[in-house]
């Protein structure tokens, strides 16, 4: 305290508040804590999707491209491929859904893979460790991703391809307008450069033996898809007019000539079938979709829908095909029956029932089944399949019953998503890196995604979501030219700024703005709370937009 | 979106606002505005305490405790002493709660307006006499609880911005802390303006107002986005620019969300928010017409 | 240079001459010619000052107290009913240990209104730090102003400077008004060691807690008793440069008095006619004005007063529930002195009425006839 001497001849203050550690006032503490955000916890194969969209939305997007493209591609090598096919559940799970359109994820993904491509980004790995040998059954979207993964952790692996050329119904099963065939191979040879060995037209079980190939190798993955043809089971299936819809987009794919008629009726109501018939609209046919549910309950992906009605083709809902008529060996029509909507079945869609004498006929030339396919595991030991002929795995999805068999994409799950197999890919590469160091994998935290009522909207405007260029209609309705434009990289960037960034700080300066103790500091682009001041008053933690800042209790 | 906030700090941690205090970031945000060279004269109000007690200080800047009437008067002082010392580019700052700027302070900022005198005259308005201990002043809007009216105001709060308009000022403004780049801007334009500039700042007290501290920002938000707080500047007493809400009306359910998530209005029967709601409709179409009015 | 003008002149030329940088103030009755004139000098440019026009004398002494805790030298003049509606700020102005000089032209308080002299406005104020100089000539008023700033500046107190409203205010006199190059000398340019400064930023008049607030009042009870000396130290040095001194008291014809009339103000100068007059009748009868009431000068008092049979005190004002409070103060400086005359108190005046050399007579009979002093309150001119 002043001595009388000391005191000056009034109240005046020389000192500052600074002695007043303020701190001691609190009951609860913000903390700095970054929670997941739906669109990473939704992606199958783990992309950090809001930290390379966080990377193109500022004026430095150029710069950061690269930084964006190897953030992506450290979990997924294919962005120019799944920012074409993918089914995006992220953008189905993005929070922006709840407030105005969600985020355009997977036209930023192309711009990524393009840009990569046109840059020729290339990655650096470490070297190889030639103490392990891998092999891997199945050069399709599982396969490369495990192969790319291993890669990554220092492996090299072997792919065996039944077929004569890697990819898997990337490279047989997708239209080119859809998915241009120079980005599919650009994509799956920059994985093989960085060291993978692919040995094609080698089918296991046929020109090698899977027992041999236990003995040879300290790891197998087996990723061999989902390539059965699966029967209508109805009268006239067996006519050559019949023509499984992966049989055509193969045949198509290898530019090989198709007999079809002129009316040509595809039967489903997924992406195969919106393939088949957009393909057979092309060679200047007409396609009509006949589908036993409703448009709600198709499984295709609803763009490739709206396309397909936009491209004039013709839906026929709710009926199923009953018999084939044919006259003189060659398909005049398909006997139909009505359906109706029941109760929801074990997918949770509702279940079709027929209604009784409702046939009707539809006049055909060529049919063309869409209803997936099956799984072929005859070549491998029983102990390793279902009941069903797909792969017996555990829990975790990958590991089969035999230590250093692992097992995934559709081959384990039957048909499903490409997404979905490079996630398989990428967890059976850990898993086997795991296995081969003898190392226990530690079980990962749940946590729980941020959910849209948490996040703060008074920060974002509303905006409709950025549509890419299309293809104009009349160029498409002739030729394979690729129908989506993508975005441009204004596009990019615009979109790129309407995410939210859930969960995530990106350095908005809110916490800094608002705090009435200048407690929130920011030291080499950090951010930090200097717990000496802080009241505890939480004005941070209710406008972060992104609920990247917990509350937490003091202890006393 | 990311607000363009000047980084220098004006204001030291350790001072005695109450957590979320609103009036606290209005100074550190106010400063931030006009800069190094500004002296600040503050009247009895909260930041007669919040400042800290003797011999410390938070605002880093000149700074004058002085009575509670006198902000406007000793401002005027402080102004003609600091112009005949040749100190002209030294901005005022005369900074008021509601007490200061609506009731007791209210002669001498209309005594300084009418003069135009040169300085910027802030009333960060809690809307009650905080300091104090919560007892209603004019600024007190109508239905509200304060300990002097236990059951609600009866009274609709005064109209400090038509008041100083009245005056023919060259600026005056509203704004809030919740929208801190309208603030800062207002800030910046009143600077370069000579005269009498007048900002009415709507800030949160989270202990008035019987809130969580941690919707101290949210509130003042609603309070604009639903018209009851509109965002508007008046120049030269007759321009009206109105700012927020945009020409969209005012938004019924915000206006009754803000009330029901304030214990201060929870004494008010659906009677009496249905009058509000009417009230602040009126008001913001008043303000919407004087928007329209052409004058030479 | 000799000019003939009245009091409320003399203290707008004192103010100009100490050349006051900022004035604020609010006209009242019987003050309006101090500001009228002061604004008029502003006009010419013969004194460079910022007038603000203020709306009342509260806004009037906040604006003088804005002005010099940022540095400048300030001016205000008020009366009665202003000096009143100030009060808050006196105090503020003396804690804040501000120079402000502050001409008051004493008036009655209202109810009723009243535009004529007596002390109570002034001496309301007495408790609130400031140094009161009370003025019986226009000269005397000129020469106080410039003095004031002296003090003032020296020992960070503010000053009053008291006069009689009519009496004195609108009565005309020569005056000689010093040349300002001398004052310039005397009274050197206000160069605080403490004001609003970026370059040394301070906060002003934060909340004081017991902790300090004991040492910070005792500092200004301390300055008070530095301004004693200071004002005569002043005074001393104003003789040098402008060859016109008045003392803190001054003692008039006191050798030998039996009787000795305490006075302040007006009722000085017709009190010394009255002396001079019974003087000649050989009367031993002398008379003490008091020009310094606070500081209250009790020892220069005590020792002037000491030797006499009987003290008259004359106060033009009523200290309701005491009496007179010229006298109060005299009683209170003998309080513990062995040597006490007989202290007598009269009240006279009040509201302007008249005080003419009878009425000064009656005092002198009233005390001469009675040979104890009582505390009773004497009347002097009231109709009873």
């Amino acid at each position: 305290m002043k001595s009388l001497m000391q005191l000056p001849p009034t109240a005046i203050s020389t000192e500052t508040t600074l002695y007043n550690k303020t701190g001691s006032w609190r009951n609860f503490r913000p903390v700095y804590k970054n929670r997941l955000p739906p669109c990473n916890n939704t992606c199958p194969s783990c992309e950090k999707i809001q930290g390379y969209i966080d990377l193109l939305n500022q004026s430095t997007i150029l710069s950061n491209l690269r930084k964006a493209w190897d953030l992506l591609t450290a979990n997924n090598p294919f962005p120019a491929i799944c920012g074409r096919v993918c089914f995006h559940p992220c953008e189905e799970s993005c929070n922006r859904n709840d407030y105005d359109e969600p985020i355009g994820i997977r036209h930023i993904e192309r711009f990524i893979g393009d840009a990569g491509l046109n840059n020729s980004f290339k990655w650096k790995f470490p070297g190889i460790n030639k103490a392990y040998k891998i092999a891997i059954i199945g050069g399709g979207p599982a396969g490369l991703a495990c192969a790319y993964h291993l890669r990554r952790l220092g492996y090299q692996s072997t792919i065996f391809e039944s077929d004569d050329r890697l990819g898997g119904l990337l490279t047989q099963g997708i239209p080119s307008y859809r998915l241009p065939q120079n980005i599919v191979r650009a994509e799956i040879n920059r994985i093989i450069k960085s060291g993978i060995k692919v040995r094609l037209n080698t089918r296991i079980g046929k020109n090698y033996d899977f027992e041999k190939l236990i003995s040879k190798y300290n790891a197998i993955f087996i990723a061999i898809g989902a390539h059965r043809e699966r029967k209508l089971n109805i009268a006239g299936e067996d006519n050559p007019s019949v023509i499984p819809a992966f049989r055509l987009l193969y045949n198509l794919s290898r530019k090989r000539k198709i007999n079809i008629g002129y009316r040509v009726g595809i039967i489903g109501g997924g992406n195969a079938a919106m393939d088949a018939a957009r393909s057979v609209l092309r060679a200047g046919k007409k396609p009509i979709i006949i589908y036993r549910r409703t448009e709600n309950e198709m499984p295709a992906i609803t763009d490739e829908i709206h396309e397909a009605k936009e491209e004039g083709i013709e839906f026929i809902f709710l009926a199923a095909p009953e018999r084939i008529i044919i006259r003189n060996n060659k398909i005049v029509a398909l006997e139909c029956i009505r359906m109706k909507l029941g109760p929801a079945d074990k997918s949770g869609r509702r279940k079709p029932i027929p209604i009784r004498n409702s046939n009707f006929q539809v006049k055909l030339d060529t049919i063309i089944p869409a209803i997936g396919e099956e799984v072929d595991t005859s070549f491998l030991p029983d102990f390793l399949r279902t009941g069903d002929n797909k792969i017996k795995v555990s829990d975790n999805g990958i590991s089969t019953i035999k230590r250093g068999i692992f097992a995934g994409g559709d081959a384990v799950t039957g048909p499903k998503t490409i997404v979905e197999a490079l996630g398989a890919g990428k967890k059976s590469a850990n898993l086997i890196h795991h296995y081969l160091k003898k190392k226990t994998l530690a079980s990962a935290e749940t946590e729980k995604q941020v959910a849209f009522e948490e996040l703060n909207m008074a920060y974002f405007e509303h905006q409709p979501r950025t549509q890419p260029s299309k293809l104009v209609l009349s160029k498409r309705l002739h030729s394979f030219r690729e129908v989506s434009q993508g975005y441009d990289i204004k596009q990019v960037s615009h979109e790129s700024n309407r995410c939210f960034s859930c969960g995530v700080c990106n350095k908005c300066d809110n916490c800094f703005v608002f705090c009435p103790d200048m407690s929130v500091v920011k030291k080499n682009g950090k951010y930090e709370y200097n717990y000496d001041y802080c009241k505890g008053c939480a004005i941070c933690v209710v406008e972060c937009p992104r609920n990247a800042i917990a509350l937490i209790e003091e202890e006393k | 979106m990311k607000f363009n906030i000047p980084q220098e700090e004006y204001v030291y941690s350790g001072h005695l606002g109450c957590p979320g205090c609103g009036g606290a970031l209005a100074m550190r945000l106010a400063l931030k505005a006009l800069g190094k060279k500004t002296m600040v004269v503050l009247p009895a109000c909260c930041w007669s305490i919040i400042n800290g007690a003797f011999p410390y200080s938070a605002v880093s800047l000149p700074l004058f405790h002085t009575a509670f009437e006198t902000a406007g008067s000793v401002s005027s002082g402080i102004r003609a002493a600091l112009d005949i010392l040749g100190k002209k580019d030294i901005t005022v700052l005369s900074w008021a709660g509601d007490g200061g700027t609506f009731d007791i302070g209210l002669q001498a900022l209309s005594g300084a307006a009418e003069r135009n005198d040169d300085f910027i005259h802030i009333c960060y308005d809690n809307e009650a006499y905080m300091n104090t201990g919560i007892q209603r002043s004019s600024a007190t809007p109508w239905g509200a609880w304060t300990t002097t009216t236990p059951t609600i105001k009866e009274q609709p709060k005064k109209n400090m911005m038509e008041i100083m308009a009245a005056h023919r000022i060259p600026y005056a403004a509203t704004a809030t802390v919740a929208y801190p780049d309208d603030f800062i801007r207002k800030l910046k334009e009143a600077k370069q303006i000579k005269g009498t500039r007048f900002i009415h700042v709507l800030v949160c007290c989270p202990p008035g107002w019987k809130c969580l501290s941690e919707h101290s920002i949210k509130l003042t938000r609603m309070a604009v986005d639903s018209g009851i707080f509109p965002l508007y500047e008046i120049k030269n007493g007759l321009k009206y620019t109105l700012n927020k809400p945009h020409h969209i009306p005012p938004d019924d359910k915000l206006v009754r969300l803000y009330l029901k998530s304030q214990g201060r209005f929870s004494n008010l029967t659906e009677k009496d928010i249905k009058k509000i709601v009417v009230t602040v409709q009126q008001e913001w179409h008043k303000l919407v017409n004087r928007e329209r009015w052409v004058y030479i | 240079m000799k000019e003939v003008i009245s009091g409320n002149h003399a203290v707008s030329y004192g103010a100009m001459l100490s050349r006051a940088q900022v004035i604020s103030a609010y006209p009242i009755t019987p003050q309006t010619q101090i500001v009228e004139m002061l604004s008029e000098f502003c006009r010419t440019g013969q004194l460079k000052a910022k007038f603000i026009k203020v709306e009342s004398e509260h806004s009037a002494l906040a604006a003088c107290i804005g002005a010099s805790i940022a540095g400048a030298r300030a001016f205000t003049a008020t009366s009665a009913q202003g000096l009143a509606l100030m009060h808050e700020l006196i105090h503020w102005a003396a804690n804040g240990r501000l120079p402000l000089v502050m001409a008051d032209v004493n008036r009655s308080m209202a109810p009723g209104w009243s535009i004529w002299t007596d002390q109570n406005d002034s001496l309301s104020q007495r408790d609130t730090g400031w140094l009161q100089l009370y003025c019986e000539s226009n000269q005397e008023v000129v020469d106080s102003i410039i003095q004031a700033y002296r003090i003032a500046e020296t020992i960070s107190l503010p000053v009053m400077v008291v006069l009689d409203a009519f009496v004195l205010s609108h009565t005309s006199e020569a005056v000689d008004i010093p040349s300002i190059k001398l004052v310039d000398k005397f009274l050197p340019p206000y160069r605080p060691k403490y004001k609003m400064d970026l370059n040394h930023p301070l906060a002003f008049g934060a909340l004081v807690t017991p902790d300090y607030n004991f040492e910070l009042k005792y500092k200004i009870q301390e300055a008070m008793e530095q301004g004693l000396i200071t004002a005569q130290k002043v005074d001393k040095e104003f003789k040098r440069f402008f060859g016109r001194s008045y003392g803190i008291i001054e003692p008039y014809k006191c050798n030998g008095a039996e009787i000795i009339l305490v006075t302040s103000g007006t009722i000085t100068s017709t009190t010394r006619d009255v002396i001079d007059e019974l003087r000649k009748q050989n009367e031993k009868i002398g008379l003490l004005k008091i020009r310094l009431f606070r500081p209250f000068p009790a020892e220069a008092v005590v020792k002037v007063l000491e030797d006499c049979k009987k003290v008259a005190v004359i106060d033009r004002n009523i200290g309701y529930g005491v009496g007179g409070i010229f006298c109060q103060e005299i009683k209170a400086s003998f309080c513990n002195y062995r040597k006490r005359p007989q202290i007598f108190g009269y009240i006279t005046g009040i509201g302007g009425r008249d005080v003419t050399p009878d009425t000064i007579k009656e005092i002198i009979q009233h005390s001469r006839k009675n040979n104890k002093a009582d505390n009773k309150i004497n009347y002097i001119g009231l109709r009873k």
